[in-house]
């Protein structure tokens, strides 16, 4: 505990102590903030594209930078929310239905300074849960056979696909399962068999996560954004930021239910922040003793909602490091990231890297503390960015998505994949498939396919260990269910066996 | 998003096309060594580099035909047979040649050009001028007319290039490398700003606007293209007569 604590210490020491590790802080929170405020532009977008400028950096400084730009990005979504009522990002647009009526009410600095303060504590909870649960994690992930790991990777993809779909549930399965596919091409790892190679020796080494991430994230938002002409409305009078400590205090249990939820939701597979933020929203609503006021101008609702997206950082890094399982789609972009520093993250991260994981904790907390800062002192000056018209960034973006791409493997044949992928991944958008599903199944396809034959070959083609595993019947367990509950007769004893044990207890409760 | 009336109409396409997917990868899968020896690894089923892509084959396959069904319960017969009446309809053109639908092509077009066409052939600082200057100017000003215009003025430029590379006029007669797609691609740079500037010099506020997109158009490449080059160490995908004027004046100091 000592030793992880000094550990902790020296790594403050080691990003504070040094100039340039401050301004790649600093910067990295200021542009993340760019990136969350611009509408069209995510976090997820801000991570890919300086995964390609931190190439020639070693892993702890990139982690500086990308950690930073995710926290930044994150929080970042909550000024156009606020001051235009269009959210930055997915995540905070919970945010955007009390924080907008609060600006209307001519409150919009106020708003802003307890969005920064709520994301801040968010953020460093959720720092504290990455460094007391990830040894739980790690000495439950170290007992793992091959069949826990596919099962989890498949897992991952279901929950993914259920849960981010806008639409119907099996789109996103069909999304999992199409991304599974693209993780197939090029040489299988065990026996380096050619699969969907069509005799292409450039797919031999298959193909490339993050220019594959870079065109389903980025190209569809470009396309979005100029084909329907998104327009930025007019940006509500920012008033002095004030750090809103008062409210704060006044809500401490509010913060907690929060966080536990950010945190909870950042730990499921490929769920992101946005989900986080709308089932805090609902808590809140459900909980408060003023329910009515919510959606017209709630602070405790602004509050629960960036709370709980910025706790859904720390959230999504813990199955990222411990399990190599990203939480949410920025987290994949940092999977994509650490691969390339030469850091593989899973149960062997403590052994291979000792000190990363409470590394990774220190800069979240120091990420956390600049984007206060920044939030805080220079708001004003960051709001001006929401005046740039989309068609002037947009096509600066696409260039970056193009050069970054290329950079991160010096390759042309990332592009020739990336275009493409970008275009049937905006299609797929528009009929309501979510991408999340398909990003996580080209991470997480290697990991089920080589995990699924060792384990085969262990048993002789036996699946009969899985039901003496606990984990491994759980998860099974827990895949049926999710596979189940989707069809209409279950679906419907659920809802009839749930009002049942509803009512019981209601009627128990009128009796006592 | 599609609204969920046309959504349940695209999933009976959608699912039927993801359907005959996943019979492609299970044919895919099926030819993969299931039993035979390969790289001297004698295979059984449960080794197979098949085992994997056939469960997602079918996996994709059943999804697809779920979707599909879904979606034809969801509409019925009746609006089934009238979509398929619509795909066939004028309507459609309609809908292909609408504004939005235009400003999709545009996108597209100058993503695909950039990557197939321009990256791997014509000096980066030129490819990316090319790029943002045709992307800001057909959006920039919010008007379909003149993106029309655009666009085809561009797409005709493109396929000149297209052509010139095709017949591998690009490849040099000599060991020196050519320099003659960069001027060509300058030339077009050119003749594209000035056939812009012509159809909006009537409108003053285009003009501004105008100005704004070029001189970003002209600033972007000189910030990116130099962090990469020469602070990153990457070399860029193709460099040519800008490149290596850059590289004259960044070295010029160490010679």
């Amino acid at each position: 505990m000592i030793d992880t604590f000094g550990i902790y210490l020296q790594s403050l020491g080691h990003v504070v102590g040094s100039p340039a590790h401050l301004a790649i802080l600093f910067g990295s929170v200021l542009l993340g903030i760019i990136f969350g405020a611009l509408p069209g532009l995510t976090s997820t977008l801000g991570v890919a594209l300086l995964t390609a400028v931190t190439y020639g950096m070693d892993a702890a400084t990139a982690m500086v930078c990308l950690l930073s730009i995710y926290v930044g990005g994150t929080y970042g979504g909550s000024y156009s929310s606020i001051l235009i009522n269009i959210p930055g990002t997915a995540a905070s647009a919970a945010t955007a239905l009390d924080g907008y009526p609060l600006a209307l009410k001519g409150q919009a600095g106020r708003t802003i300074g307890l969005a920064t303060t709520s994301s801040a504590i968010g953020t460093i909870i959720s720092m504290l849960f990455l460094v007391t649960v990830s040894p739980i994690i790690l000495h439950f992930a170290l007992q793992f056979t091959s069949f826990e790991f596919f099962l989890l990777a498949f897992f991952g993809i279901l929950i993914s696909g259920t849960l981010t779909t806008p639409d119907l549930v099996i789109k996103g399965w069909i999304s999992g399962f199409l991304g599974l596919f693209l993780s197939m091409v090029g040489r299988d790892r065990l026996q380096f068999y050619p699969r969907f190679t069509f005799g292409i020796p450039e797919l031999d080494g298959g193909i490339e996560v993050v220019p594959v991430l870079i065109g389903a994230f980025g190209i569809p938002q470009i396309i979005e954004v100029l084909k329907n002409r998104v327009q930025v409305g007019e940006i509500q009078k920012l008033q002095r930021i004030l750090p809103e400590f008062g409210t704060i205090l006044r809500n401490v249990p509010k913060i907690i239910r929060s966080s536990l939820i950010g945190v909870g939701v950042g730990c499921v597979p490929g769920i992101g922040e946005d989900i986080a933020a709308w089932v805090s929203y609902g808590a809140a609503k459900n909980t408060s003793k003023n329910p009515e006021n919510f959606g017209k101008g709630e602070p405790t609702a602004v509050l629960s909602t960036e709370v709980a997206n910025n706790a859904c950082v720390g959230g999504a890094i813990i199955p990222l490091l411990n399990l190599g399982i990203p939480g949410s789609p920025p987290a994949a972009m940092l999977l994509g990231a650490l691969m390339l520093h030469g850091v593989t993250p899973g149960p062997m991260i403590t052994f291979e890297h000792p000190t990363f994981i409470i590394e990774c904790a220190a800069i979240l907390l120091l990420a956390s503390m600049a984007m206060w800062i920044v939030g805080i002192t220079l708001a004003k000056q960051v709001v001006k960015v929401l005046r740039i018209p989309a068609p002037l960034f947009m096509p600066i973006v696409g260039l970056l998505c193009i050069i970054g791409s290329y950079a991160l493997g010096l390759d042309i044949t990332n592009l020739y994949l990336m275009i493409p992928v970008g275009i049937v991944c905006y299609f797929l958008t528009e009929m309501g498939y979510p991408i999340a599903p398909l990003v996580i199944g080209v991470i997480l396809g290697p990991m089920a396919d080589e995990n699924l034959r060792r384990a085969l070959m262990v048993t002789q083609g036996s699946f009969w260990p899985i039901l003496t595993r606990p984990v491994a019947l759980s998860l099974v367990l827990i895949i049926a269910w999710l596979v189940l509950v989707q069809f209409p007769s279950v679906k419907a004893f659920k809802e009839r066996w749930a009002a049942n044990v509803l009512g019981r207890f209601r009627s128990s409760r009128h009796g006592g | 998003m599609l609204d969920k009336d046309k959504l349940r109409k695209a999933d009976v396409f959608s699912g039927a096309a993801i359907f005959l997917f996943g019979l492609w990868v299970l044919s895919q899968a099926l030819k993969m060594p299931m039993k035979d020896s390969w790289g001297g690894v004698m295979n059984v089923w449960f080794v197979s580099p098949a085992l994997m892509p056939l469960f997602i084959g079918a996996m994709i396959m059943l999804l697809g035909a779920l979707l599909c069904r879904m979606g034809l319960n969801a509409i019925g017969p009746e609006e089934f047979k009238a979509t398929l009446r619509w795909l066939v309809s004028a309507d459609l053109k309609r809908v292909l040649a609408s504004d939005a639908s235009v400003r999709f092509y545009a996108i597209a077009l100058l993503f695909l050009t950039l990557v197939f066409i321009n990256l791997p052939r014509i000096d980066f600082f030129l490819c990316a001028v090319l790029f943002l200057a045709a992307f800001i100017t057909m959006f920039f000003f919010l008007d379909d007319g003149l993106l029309r215009a655009f666009l085809r003025f561009y797409l005709a430029g493109e396929l000149l290039l297209l052509v010139f590379f095709a017949l591998g006029l690009h490849r040099p007669a000599a060991e020196t490398p050519s320099m003659l797609p960069d001027l060509l691609a300058a030339g077009f740079i050119a003749g594209y700003l000035c056939f812009v500037r012509f159809r909006v010099r009537a409108r003053a506020d285009l003009r501004k606007k105008f100005r704004v997109g070029l001189v970003v158009s002209l600033l972007t490449p000189f910030i990116v293209g130099p962090i990469f080059k020469y602070f990153l160490m990457v070399p860029l995908p193709k460099e040519g007569l800008v490149v290596a004027a850059l590289d004259y004046v960044w070295y010029l100091e160490f010679l």
